[in-house]
């Protein structure tokens, strides 16, 4: 109950800090506004206020014992500890901003081949090691080939290839 | 007519027309499957190679282009949850859980067979009723595209899944997050950065909420229930299936036309209204998104049926019906053809050599989809520890190569993010795309009608079309209403 309760809480949390910060800092208003045009930040707050009323109704079903549950129920029956799944998790996100960082440095080729390598690691994958290596090294220099051979892509050649 | 039809079948049955077409829907259906190529690119690139064309070949190139990779996107959706279209979303809705039941076969047929059928009908109501079509198009102002759009948009109900509450945060998730951006009016709005004044693409939103939080799951989970190798399972389609779905399936086809001979509707908008329809209409409803192969018939022709359609304000008025359509007004202007009114007059000829090699391409589909479904479910066996980081590799390139951008990747990436935690919060994702692809028509429309009618709301029922529309918007409601009030009775007596 508590998880359904801080869903629907959080959610109209969110919604509350776009109408209140996000929109009055992030949503120009023109100086001059004809009566009949509606002004932009019009539709965000509709849809602002919409999402603040559906959290806070989410939130009220939690209290009241209603609502489905926050975890799917394959996520919820799953033993590995809470830590395992947080260390794997917290090691994707780390090889997705690794990927962003390192485009400018060795471009774009390198950092797919580094993502790709450590994805396949990260799936658990051991037996097929091998063909893993072979993918992660072959496949993307065959994409970057056919991307600026073919399409004409530029991609980031990065500061050491630069 | 007839005896023109009939010179114009001679003139299109050459050999070297019939490898056009050919070569356009095999290279259409491969794009279209590839995560992160799109139709619009393959009809791009196309496009120079038909600077040495004759003009009804270049353009029947073109267009087994746009309508191969339409089907195609149902491929790797069906399989990997990948869609390659944005018009494909829907078909992954159902798709998917019937590759992950041992029938992604059965998926990838069913898709196949609704594609040729809405193409067909597509092709034909091109020809019998591209006048008829193009003055109901011509009908169609702000209001109404907003009616339309809101009507659309309640198919947001039906892809909820269990909590229609949680559906319904996901769709304003989503109409916020296309909200950033330009507006009509030429404001930036939430553009955190300077990358963020042109808004965020379809694209890297539609991957990025779809694929990647299946391999975020694969890492994390490492083994999740439903992770084995796809099998093709029972293959075929038997006639009772075909039969259950054929309602859906030419219900399907015929808002595909309707809608798609609207501009600025396209293949997408038509998937979600003709899915929405087949949910509500279907005895097998609470069956959709689970798995229902009636939901993969109302998809796939409602976007192949809005393939042809696209087609008939092009050539009845000149105006492009989507972007692909746009591109291939660039092909007809370097052919020295001026789509409009006066083309039925000065190129009647040309015109309905484009209907036959159009109806030609739609035989070739069916072939085209049969020999490249082997080789799709063959990639489907890679085992999902190697397919996903594949998948993942794809994308990057694929949304890369789009805009050129590296603002898109990151997009994708930090989109994938968002749609594992919606997963672990259990929000639906598909109301998000849903409400993402559509906010823009809906706000967009509102904001001129009112502008057009210096403020006065009533010009949102101001015709019969919104009429129809506000009536069939009040009835989705009160259904889904009745349905929500349905199931909590039903919780409560379980319970007790």
């Amino acid at each position: 109950m508590i998880g359904i309760v801080l869903r629907g809480f959080g959610t109209a949390l969110f919604f509350g800090i776009v109408l209140g910060v996000l929109i009055p800092g992030y949503v120009p208003k023109p100086a001059f506004i004809p009566g009949f045009a509606l002004p932009p930040d019009f539709w965000p707050r509709v849809i602002a206020i919409a999402g603040l009323i559906f959290g806070l109704i989410a939130a009220g079903l939690g209290l009241a014992g209603q609502g489905t549950p926050v975890l799917p129920a394959e996520v919820a029956e799953d033993d590995t500890p809470k830590r395992v799944l947080l260390f794997r998790f917290g090691a994707l996100v780390t090889a997705f901003i690794a990927f962003v960082l390192l485009t400018d440095v060795i471009g774009f080729l390198g950092a797919a081949i580094l993502l790709t390598g450590a994805a396949i690691v990260l799936t658990g994958e051991r037996r097929l090691l091998a063909w893993g290596a072979g993918l992660a090294l072959i496949l993307p220099v065959g994409l970057y080939a056919f991307f600026t051979e073919a399409l004409g892509t530029q991609f980031p050649p990065g500061l050491l290839f630069n | 007519m007839l005896n023109e039809l009939m010179t114009a079948l001679q003139a299109v049955a050459t050999v070297q027309n019939f490898l056009i077409i050919a070569a356009g829907i095999w290279g259409g259906v491969i794009i279209g499957a590839i995560p992160g190529m799109t139709g619009t690119m393959a009809v791009t690139l196309a496009l120079p190679f038909t600077f040495y064309m004759d003009p009804v070949p270049s353009i029947l190139l073109l267009v087994a282009l746009y309508k191969g990779s339409t089907y195609g996107g149902s491929v790797s959706a069906i399989l990997i949850k990948t869609p390659g279209t944005a018009s494909a979303a829907c078909t992954a809705l159902d798709g998917y859980p019937l590759a992950q039941q041992g029938k992604a076969g059965k998926a990838l047929n069913m898709a196949l067979y609704s594609s040729v059928v809405g193409d067909f009908v597509s092709n034909i109501s091109l020809i019998f009723l591209a006048a008829p079509l193009a003055l109901l198009a011509l009908k169609v102002g702000p209001p109404e595209y907003f009616m339309l759009m809101v009507f659309a948009l309640t198919t947001v109900a039906g892809v909820s899944g269990n909590s229609l509450l949680m559906g319904f945060v996901s769709a304003c998730l989503g109409l916020l997050l296309a909200t950033a951006g330009e507006d009509m009016y030429g404001s930036f709005r939430f553009a955190f950065t300077d990358d963020m004044q042109a808004g965020l693409s379809v694209a890297p939103v539609l991957i990025g909420l779809f694929a990647l939080p299946e391999l975020i799951k694969l890492i994390v989970f490492r083994n999740p229930p439903k992770a084995r190798m796809m099998e093709i399972g029972d293959d075929r389609v038997s006639g009772r299936e075909f039969r259950g779905v054929a309602k859906s399936l030419f219900r399907g086809s015929f808002i595909g036309v309707v809608l798609g001979a609207i501009p600025g509707i396209g293949p997408s908008a038509a998937a979600f209204f003709s899915y929405g329809s087949a949910q509500r209409a279907s005895p097998r409803a609470a069956n959709f998104g689970k798995g229902e192969i009636e939901g993969v018939a109302a998809s796939e022709s409602a976007n192949n049926g809005a393939c042809g359609a696209t087609m008939i304000p092009l050539l009845a008025l000149g105006v492009p019906g989507d972007v692909i359509t746009g591109v291939m007004l660039g092909a007809f202007m370097i052919q020295g053809l001026t789509p409009g009114p006066l083309l039925f007059e000065t190129n009647i000829h040309e015109v309905y050599m484009l209907f036959i090699g159009m109806l030609l391409s739609s035989v070739l589909l069916l072939f085209a989809g049969k020999f490249t479904m082997r080789i799709f479910t063959t990639i489907a066996r890679i085992p999902p520890t190697l397919l996903s980081p594949v998948v993942l590799l794809l994308c990057l390139f694929g949304i890369y190569a789009i805009g050129n951008s590296m603002f898109d990747v990151v997009v994708l990436l930090a989109l994938g993010l968002v749609g594992f935690g919606m997963f672990l919060l259990d929000i639906p994702t598909a109301p998000f795309l849903i409400a993402f692809i559509l906010g823009p028509m809906i706000e967009e429309n509102l904001r001129r009608a009112l502008a057009t009618s210096r403020g006065d709301p009533t010009v949102l029922m101001s015709s019969p079309i919104t009429w129809i529309f506000a009536a069939l918007i009040l009835f989705v409601i009160a259904l889904t209403a009745r349905r929500e009030i349905g199931k909590a009775n039903q919780r409560k007596a379980d319970a007790q």
